[in-house]
């Protein structure tokens, strides 16, 4: 008898522990397991407190069914991993435009989007309708056959007012896959109360500020800079006419322009501390770095500590060939997966022509300093005297699209190295860049 | 027939767990063994076919001076870590079990803290907190006493020196504990006899404690050395991060793997280049599981 309660107990813990295991692949009725809000979907667990409180009550009434014309609630679900404030503040955008549509868009924060994009790219139960990210990744997309494009969804004359170049960066084999958002650009930032006289015009001028205001012993710098990472060092590397990798996909590591630049900001790197995002961004923040090349993602923090912001364009600093530094430009863009504009068409296109008008772009611009893809965004009187927006603005005439075909995504690891092994190694730049130029081959030949 | 159900009994019983072992451990390794054959790559995704063993080649192409180079930096990583660890946690341990030794209990909880801790937040924080050039403790000792800055992760032998302090950091408390644990099991009359015929610490060390904690520690060390053998965030974080390259080149087999295959995006040589290194790993697992049988 007691052996045979044991036994039944026994058989019981197993199907129960069975069961448990298995409930993650479960979906619920609407086929949402990836997203749904009842607690048991797989999410970060700051996903769901970005949402809003209009999204939680639409997400309980949440279908994966097509269209709202029906007048049944469709929730749209779109990965990112921005600031969570910025990405609620353009949910709230569309979800009030498109409240009586009964069309709710919900961002879910997930670290390695890209990484969870390929995983789930082509699983409508577990993964997003859509998602937010920078251009670059988007070749590798395409190829994969998951995105569907955006010239699918919205015409053209609704997409009219997009900056070409937004639109150029959100374009593949001449396609449009994406729909631009705003974009990004290097600035070069300073403390005004730490900075002395004027910021020069040239970056000779430039480093002879850097090497009479820098005590790197007593942990003070006159500059810092994310040295040894490719993205910082682009304003160099393009504006020596050197290049990553260029539009054919032939890596640039090892030509003459591209190793003159590296070794120019090498000298620059020898005054920038380590350039880790985390050093150069605290030594700013704390007000021992009078000036940080970088991007608006840092202005949430230096406002936090108080400093005195002033911004100049990187284009407005002459290198000594005679041409000025030119960064790359990030365009953040939506997404949208295959499977979800089949499922929900209407619904998305509704979103992206919301996304597509100009109150995004203001409302990103004024609350978190983004440069709206739309152009008629800067008609708006507080966004065209934004200072920030003005220096991206004028930064992106010059700037240069990162390439987003699929071989730039083996390239960034290659490119950091090469700049690592130069800047903090100290190892010989020709040897170093016929070594990462030869590694960076393999990456795009084991990419096949 | 009631012999046949007797012997099918145990394995109904079983059913379940094998079931799970099955959904968890075996279908991803014989999946990845099927995507190793295949051509999965971005550019066949969803139209990917069957390639034989053309990835098998590929990945045994790639061991090349750059695999051996790396196997060497990997044996001599898990030697001197291993000695270091299991010498340092006897020590430790022989010496939290000193007689009239105060606050015992105090010095056990703040040695096993380290272990307590996720291992990505140590990494990050001694990366931080005592390496980095501007805000780690090592520097400014190193300034206060009017030295120059070092980078301690730019270069091979310098990283190769912190990663291992670091994985003792993380790694003694474990051998501690269990030292502690193991020491427990000797017979004390052992000592007393000792002491009875004159010997001396380093006497009863040798004959009685080593020679008495050997088998109970022997799958320990053994376990350790395999976890230590097959290391990967501890010297990936501190110096390959992407976004924080550190300047050293210092590869261990894994890494290496990873950095060869993994960032590739095709799954097919990636599957290959994993199936190739779970092989090794597995004729080490062999390999160590005699030796802990031998002891």
């Amino acid at each position: 008898m007691r052996k045979n309660i044991k036994i039944s107990l026994s058989l019981l813990i197993a199907g129960a522990m069975t069961v448990g295991m298995l409930t993650g692949c479960g979906q619920d009725a609407a086929g949402n397991a990836g997203t749904a809000t009842d607690g048991t979907a797989e999410t970060d667990d700051t996903a769901l407190e970005a949402t809003q409180p209009e999204q939680e009550e639409a997400s309980d009434e949440e279908q994966a069914g097509g269209a709202s014309a029906s007048g049944e609630a469709v929730t749209i679900t779109a990965w990112h991993d921005n600031d969570e404030a910025m990405m609620d503040a353009l949910a709230a955008v569309v979800n009030e435009k498109l409240a009586e549509e009964n069309i709710t868009l919900r961002f879910e924060k997930k670290s390695d989007v890209t990484g969870q994009i390929r995983l789930y790219g082509t699983d409508a139960a577990n993964g997003p309708d859509m998602y937010l990210f920078a251009h670059d990744s988007l070749g590798g997309f395409a190829e994969m056959g998951i995105l569907e494009p955006v010239g699918n969804l919205i015409s053209a004359d609704k997409e009219a007012d997009l900056l070409p170049m937004t639109i150029e960066a959100a374009s593949y084999k001449g396609e449009q896959y994406l729909m631009p958002v705003y974009y990004e650009t290097l600035l070069f930032m300073y403390n005004k109360s730490l900075w002395k006289g004027e910021v020069p015009s040239t970056t000779e001028e430039l480093y002879d500020y850097m090497v009479e205001n820098t005590d790197a012993n007593a942990g003070t710098y006159a500059l810092v800079n994310q040295h040894s990472n490719s993205y910082n060092v682009a304003p160099f590397i393009n504006g020596f006419g050197g290049y990553i990798i260029d539009k054919d996909g032939n890596p640039g590591l090892n030509i003459q322009e591209t190793k003159d630049a590296i070794s120019y900001n090498k000298k620059f790197a020898a005054l920038q501390a380590d350039g880790d995002y985390n050093t150069v961004t605290a030594l700013f923040n704390e007000g021992n770095a009078a000036a940080i090349i970088g991007g608006p993602w840092l202005v949430s923090g230096i406002k936090e500590a108080g400093i005195d912001l002033g911004i100049k364009s990187l284009c407005d600093f002459t290198l000594p060939n005679g041409d000025v530094m030119t960064p790359y430009s990030g365009v953040q863009c939506l997404g949208v997966l295959k499977y979800a504009a089949e499922s929900k068409k209407d619904a998305i296109t509704r979103v992206l022509e919301v996304l597509a008008e100009p109150e995004a772009g203001i409302t990103l611009a004024k609350e978190f300093n983004c440069a709206p893809a739309n152009s008629r965004a800067y008609e708006d009187a507080e966004v065209a005297a934004n200072e920030m927006i003005l220096a991206m603005e004028k930064s992106a005439q010059k700037a240069v699209p990162m390439s987003n075909i699929p071989e730039m995504s083996v390239m960034w690891g290659p490119a950091e190295s090469l700049l690592a092994a130069v800047n903090k190694s100290g190892e010989d730049i020709d040897a170093a860049a016929d070594q990462y130029q030869e590694e960076a081959l393999q990456a795009i030949a084991d990419m096949q | 027939m009631n012999h046949t159900k007797k012997n099918l009994t145990p394995w109904l019983y079983n059913l379940p767990a094998f079931i799970l072992i099955g959904i968890i451990v075996l279908f991803p390794i014989l999946y990845t063994g099927y995507i190793s054959l295949t051509n999965m790559n971005l550019y066949h995704w969803q139209d990917y076919t069957f390639v034989g063993a053309d990835n098998y080649v590929r990945a045994l192409g790639k061991i090349d001076s750059g695999f051996i180079a790396a196997l060497w930096t990997t044996l001599l990583w898990t030697a001197v870590n291993m000695v270091l660890d299991v010498g340092i946690a006897y020590i430790l341990a022989v010496g939290l079990n000193a007689k009239g030794l105060r606050a015992r209990r105090v010095y056990k909880t703040l040695l096993i803290f380290p272990w307590a801790m996720p291992a990505y937040v140590s990494i990050l924080a001694w990366r931080v907190g005592m390496y980095n050039t501007e805000f780690g403790l090592l520097n400014k000792v190193l300034v206060a006493l009017g030295f120059e800055k070092i980078d301690f992760l730019s270069r091979n032998v310098p990283a190769f020196l912190s990663c291992m302090v670091l994985n003792l950091w993380m790694s003694l408390p474990y051998m501690i504990v269990m030292f502690d644990g193991a020491l427990q099991s000797v017979d004390r009359s052992m000592y007393e006899s000792a002491i009875l015929d004159g010997a001396g610490a380093w006497q009863k060390n040798w004959y009685i404690t080593i020679p008495s904690l050997r088998k109970v520690m022997a799958p320990v060390i053994i376990m350790t050395t395999f976890t230590t053998f097959k290391q990967f965030d501890i010297v990936y974080l501190l110096t390959m991060q992407k976004g924080a390259v550190s300047g050293s080149t210092m590869q261990t087999i894994i890494t290496y793997a990873h950095q060869n295959a993994f960032v590739s995006n095709n799954y097919g040589l990636s599957s290959a280049v994993s199936v190739v290194i779970f092989v090794i790993i597995i004729v080490f697992s062999v390999w160590t599981n005699r030796a802990a049988k031998e002891v």
